[in-house]
């Protein structure tokens, strides 16, 4: 019996389910202020004037800080990708702003309520611009210009052809070409983002104690920004409540240490919901031209695509989108021939962001609505036509056109299954009856696959060289001089249950508890180990962090048979660690307690072996063995391990109102090893339910002078629980060959199919009236506008 | 998001809060604060003054009137009103309507005349008393006064109600309709209606499924609630079929000049208007009892 | 502007002073160190701030401190016994009902007021009654079954 696999209750849920959990509002500092922003009201304006001085005489305001003072005493925030003239981005806006919601100055008071009216003391002139909102338009000649010193709005453009595209689409019997639209959406999560930053004069040393979902990657922007040597920053994580990739904004970080630093005191800065829905991030928006070529069986050869990515003001993840979708744009499919053209464009909107699944929703909406086209096309059964094209489990190892590697499921049996599970058959027997009756039901299915573990290296297909690459992360392990054990890992969590997942890994290894092992929470730069890459993004816990936690136990594990086979004059290879105990297998009397073998090694250390060092503590940074450089042809393996996931969904579409309820919803995936299997089944669930929302009820809509309409949480509809449905799981578990548990990504999970899944069911209700589903999301005005009007309209 | 500045005073009599209101500045009535503390928050008001009207006593009762009606006071919160027996018998066109006001937290402070005084054009409560020809009866510095419902909501959250004056109670005339309809469609359960309908049918003596009159009245989809009067005139003193029910539900939409917003455009409100209509008059019908 | 205000915050008695514009959520927090109410959206929207005033869930991000006076509050802390969970906080943990946690303590308070007044809810029932319940984590199917099955543990709730 191991524990890793068991669906142990979490360790986090004692503190969180009493209200005693530590999120970053909860830390407090002797002295601390409390900063508010002053946010540009236009898209677009060049600032001509700020004026702060009846801000800095309102009584209990400590420092106020412009875009000006900020370029003055700190460097530029790095941008992911160069650009071909050097761009000076600040953590406030200087000379322009480029989105409604854009810093541009920052107060520090005694309370947030007097910082908010502070604010309200600044006066800024603007000189307001024409914005680029549509991202099609922000392309053309002529188009306002967020950068005019680079000329165009188009940071990165290029065309990826893997194969003979053009030879395949020559040679097909029929090309379908359909044109994808997504809107704006975020994950949201419930807890905005935020920072506390302290300043010691003494050391010229800054403490940061923040959210943040990628603390290696912040701290190398933050010592750059601020002048001063990583040495000298500590940044730690607490409690967090939700990231989803959206968590990340070292802007701010800079904002709250510039103000520390001024007015001598910790600052803390934490977003309210409005500044989060403006101004943190959003998942791109895009516009994708997609083309099948495919045989009259509906094989598909090859898969042309052109796809534009509306990043609006963002310089600092530009291109992921893009890059990722590349990686996984054949969706589990078997197409030989691949061709992708990419454009990242700004535009002047709330910056992009790695929201969950960074670019796969659209990617498989767009991959997922065209099968189900093709399906309906050449007269087949939706799921006939995709079990024709999947890749099959014999085929594994398979790999992409563009170098993704599949390791291992069988995708005909993940789909077979969700449709026994969800009874297709039969629910396509009550469609047909319900029609009669004059209800419109609808059935859509969409699979998928989900990566894990982002391999960096990849961005040299964008930058043209070699910075970053791989996969790694960095963990902990220690054996108390009390015999009790302490892990810790670069990667700080968000909800995902990691204090658990660790503690059942590390007790196998050591042959203790779960409840014997302390995972640390969060991250602490002084004594987390971690390097640039660590962090919480890309799906990597189950295919990256958890090599490196095995590697440190295995250290501490070798370490305490060394030394329990010198104390009890034995060979290692006849003992084992089992029920807090290094014994001989087979002689249960001739037994150590971890307690005892700890004595030794901090205590009574003359009792170890020859050449032993002291103490029980070891690291180990694991680096996922499956990245590789880019290859020739461009291909690169950028992302690492895949699962993959079927989901099949009931709607009923409300035939006066278009008002669309989920009725029924079957997810059947393949994550590997389930190393906790109610905490895999909660990701399920809950990804689902994001793709749900994204399908239904979320858009961020700007109108056309970009101003964002949906600004509050009364116009950006997130689900509750009467608009989804109890999701149904069940799961196949095909082990990577390549992961050290066999186990691979499960956290981004529903929300790359679900909103494929709801549209193609949306779609196949009015499949009648010969409806196309082409963006998303689907309102019932939406709805509505397709239904055949009557004398009443 | 933290309010501008204000003052903060505990009424402790209506006398004390109609002082306070005449005292200068710009104060506001705080009763529930469902829907003025967000917008307190999101300083979309910046009152000088909050006239904390909680404790005042006398205004949280449900009486009923000798004529089979009710008298509800102003301080009624919505989930005391969704328990009471007697509105469920002699205004079950109120409960209805407050049953989809919000969520549970918000119905267990907000209060009828809250929600009345508010006016926003999408809210349920407005169009009910309307439907119900209530009296609103308002306390101000020269007394007491009756306001119609009908005459009572002015535009988007602006009503009759002067700046210094207090609405206290909530006069539903009796005898009790029982045959009434309410229906209303938002996007998610609990939000704003993108459009919703009340009606109130008087049965015909002695003839059954004949209406004598009709109060018909859409909400979300104008200024304030709209009577639908075409609409009515159709139904009073007819046999309603659902022929009829049709025929007056386009009349009603064709009352109704909706705007354009980021939930709805004008012709989809138009559209949901007809349907709410529709079911309201039938659900109303199918109560008519000679 | 100060407002004093005597209030019983989990069956203790609190006198204090405090600004007239500062949220029951933020008192309850900042003031008194009871962080287990969370704020999630300060518009009433989310349900992260619900607490029991008088006995009934409100969303203490609409409500002032100093509206407070002579009320009776219970927060998270005051629903978790001194030792160990209830029924459905145990239910909570055993269902899988929280990820992050951000949202848990509003929907413990809030399913604290449906089981006291509907004690063998349907599923439905639990849906309607979470509905003004935000959580961005679990997709709430196991939430609603935590519910249910505190409904059926033996009463301690």
């Amino acid at each position: 019996m191991t524990w890793v696999g068991t669906a142990i209750p979490r360790k986090e849920d004692g503190r969180l389910i009493s209200g005693r959990g530590s999120y970053l509002d909860d830390l407090s500092r002797a002295g601390l202020l409390h900063c508010a922003v002053l946010r540009s009201p236009h898209a677009h304006a060049r600032i001509v004037s700020v004026d702060t001085r009846a801000a800095e005489a309102l009584p209990g305001v400590l420092a106020v800080l412009t875009g000006a003072e900020a370029a003055r005493v700190s460097g530029p925030i790095r941008p992911l990708i160069p650009t071909p003239v050097p761009i000076r981005d600040y953590c406030l806006a200087v000379d322009r702003a480029r989105f409604a919601g854009e810093p541009v100055v920052a107060v520090a008071a005694v309370d947030r309520a007097t910082a908010e009216d502070a604010v309200e003391r600044i006066a800024v002139e603007y000189e307001p611009l024409d914005a680029a909102v549509d991202p099609e338009a922000a392309i053309r000649p002529g188009a306002p210009l967020l950068y005019p010193e680079l000329a165009t709005n188009v940071l990165w453009h290029d065309t990826f052809t893997y194969g003979d595209v053009d030879g395949a689409f020559a040679k097909a019997d029929g090309v379908l070409s359909e044109r994808f639209e997504i809107q704006r959406y975020a994950s949201t999560p419930l807890e905005t983002f935020g920072v506390i930053a302290e300043h010691d004069p003494g050391t010229d040393a800054y403490t940061f104690w923040t959210n943040d979902q990628r603390p290696g990657l912040t701290l190398a922007i933050l010592a750059e920004s601020l002048h001063v040597p990583q040495s000298r920053l500590r940044l730690v994580v607490p409690d967090v409540g939700g990231a989803f990739g959206n968590k990340r904004r070292p802007a701010y970080l800079l904002i709250a240490a510039l103000l520390a630093r001024k007015a001598r005191r910790p600052v803390k800065w934490l977003e309210d919901r409005l500044e989060s829905l403006a101004a943190l991030m959003h998942a791109a928006n895009g516009v994708m031209d997609l083309e099948l070529a495919y045989r009259a069986d509906g094989t598909v050869l090859a898969l042309r695509a052109r796809d534009i990515t509306d990043e609006g003001k963002n310089l600092v993840s530009p291109t992921q989108h893009n890059l990722i979708k590349l990686g996984n744009i054949a969706n589990g499919y078997r197409i030989g021939a691949i061709q992708y053209e990419a454009y990242s464009v700004l535009t002047n909107k709330c910056p992009s962001g790695a929201n969950r699944g960074i670019g796969k929703p659209f990617m498989c909406f767009a991959v997922e609505r065209a099968m189900t086209l093709l399906a309906r096309r050449l007269g087949l059964d939706s799921a006939e036509v995709r079990l024709r094209n999947y890749v099959r489990a014999e085929e594994m190892p398979y790999t992409t056109p563009p170098g993704a590697r599949y390791d291992s499921g069988d995708y005909p049996a993940t789909l077979r299954k969700a449709l026994a599970r969800f009874d297709y058959d039969g629910w396509r027997a009550e469609q047909r009856r319900a029609h009669a009756e004059g209800r419109l039901l609808g059935l859509g299915i969409a699979t998928s696959v989900e990566p894990a573990g982002t391999n960096l290296a990849s961005y040299e297909l964008i930058t043209g060289r070699r910075a970053a690459s791989g996969s790694a992360e960095a963990a902990m392990v220690r054996v108390e001089p009390d015999g009790t054990v302490r892990a810790a890992i670069g990667d700080p969590g968000s909800g995902q249950g990691y204090e658990t997942v660790i503690a059942q890994i590390v007790a196998d290894e050591l042959g203790v508890t779960p409840g014997d092992v302390s995972v640390e929470r969060g991250f602490d730069s002084t004594t987390t180990p971690w390097l640039y890459l660590s962090g919480n993004y890309s799906n990597k816990f189950s295919v990256t962090d958890v090599g490196a936690v095995l590697g440190a136990a295995r250290k501490v594990r070798e370490k305490l048979l060394r030394i329990a086979a010198h104390r009890l004059e034995a060979a290692v290879e006849d003992l084992e660690l089992s029920h807090g105990q290094a014994r001989v297998r087979g002689a249960p009397d001739k037994a150590l307690a971890l307690r005892e073998l700890a004595r030794t090694a901090y205590a009574d250390v003359l009792g170890l072996p020859g050449g032993e060092e002291p103490g029980l503590e070891a690291r180990h940074a694991h680096q996922n063995p499956l990245a590789e450089p880019v290859g020739p042809g461009r291909r690169v393996r950028s992302q690492l391990v895949f699962s993959n996931a079927a989901h099949v969904c009931l709607v009923e579409v409300h035939p006066r109102t278009g008002f669309v309820k989920i009725l029924k919803h079957v997810v059947v995936h393949d994550c590997g090893r389930e190393l906790n299997p109610a905490i895999v089944e909660g990701m399920v669930h809950g990804s689902t339910v994001h793709g749900m929302g994204a399908a239904l009820l979320e858009e961020f809509r700007y109108d056309a002078r970009g101003q964002l309409l949906t600004a509050t949480f009364m116009d950006y509809l997130k689900p509750t629980t009467l608009d989804v449905p109890d999701i149904e799981v069940d799961h196949l578990e095909h082990p990577s060959p390549f992961t050290p548990l066999g186990a691979k990504g499960v956290g981004e999970g529903g929300a790359i199919p679900g909103p494929a899944a709801v549209a193609n069911a949306v779609e196949d209700a009015l499949a009648h009236l010969g409806v196309v589903v082409r963006s998303l999301p689907i309102t019932p005005e939406r709805v509505w506008r397709w239904l055949p009007r009557r004398a009443d309209g | 998001m933290k309010p501008a500045p204000f003052s903060y005073v505990r009424a402790r009599s209506l006398d004390d809060a109609l002082a306070s209101l005449d005292a200068g500045g710009e104060p506001k009535i705080l009763a529930g604060g469902q829907s003025l503390v967000p917008m307190l928050n999101m300083r979309l008001v910046r009152p000088t003054t909050l006239v904390d009207i909680n404790g005042l006593p006398g205004l949280d009762a449900i009486e009923a009137a000798p004529d089979g009606g009710l008298a509800i006071g102003a301080l009624v919160r919505h989930t005391d009103l969704l328990a009471s027996p007697l509105v469920r018998e002699r205004a079950p066109l109120l409960a209805a309507a407050t049953a989809h006001v919000g969520h549970r937290a918000i119905r267990n402070r907000g209060t009828i005349g809250g929600s009345l005084a508010h006016a926003d054009p999408a809210a349920e409560l407005p169009a009910a008393v309307v439907a119900l020809d209530a009296t609103l009866m308002v306390a101000g510095p020269s007394g007491r006064r009756g306001i119609p419902a009908r005459e009572f909501f002015h535009g988007p959250l602006s009503t009759a109600l002067e700046p210094r004056e207090i609405l206290v109670e909530i006069v539903i005339p009796g005898p009790a309709a029982p045959a009434w309809g309410f229906a209303e469609l938002a996007r998610r359960a609990g939000d704003f209606a993108i459009a919703g309908a009340a009606g109130v049918l008087r049965p015909a003596p002695g003839e059954r499924g004949r209406s004598e009159s009709a109060r018909l009245v859409a909400f979300g989809c104008g200024d304030t609630p709209i009577s639908l009067a075409a609409a009515e005139s159709l139904l009073a003193g007819a046999l309603i079929d659902p022929a009829l029910a049709r025929a007056a539900s386009e009349a009603a939409a064709a009352a109704t000049s909706p705007a354009d917003d980021v939930h709805a455009s004008a012709e989809y409100r138009r559209h949901l208007v007809a349907v709410l209509t529709e079911q309201v008059v039938l659900d109303a019908a199918g109560r008519l009892r000679p | 502007m100060t407002v004093t205000v005597r209030l019983t915050v989990n069956g203790r008695v609190i006198d204090r002073a405090v600004s007239a514009r500062r949220s029951l959520a933020d008192f309850l927090r900042e003031d008194l160190g009871l962080t287990g109410t969370h704020v999630g959206c300060e518009h009433g929207v989310c349900g992260a701030c619900t607490v029991l005033v008088d006995g009934r869930t409100t969303r203490s991000c609409l409500m002032l401190a100093a509206q407070c006076d002579a009320a009776s509050v219970t927060t998270i802390e005051g629903l978790t016994p001194s030792d160990g969970l209830s029924a459905l906080q145990t239910a909570f943990r055993e269902c899988g009902a929280l990820q992050c946690g951000f949202c848990t303590p509003g929907m413990i308070v809030t399913a604290h007021e449906l089981l006291a007044e509907n004690p063998t809810p349907t599923r439905e029932e639990i849906r309607e009654a979470l509905s003004g319940n935000l959580c961005m984590c679990t997709g709430y199917v196991n939430i609603v079954t935590a519910v249910q099955r505190a409904a059926e543990a033996p009463s301690d709730k």
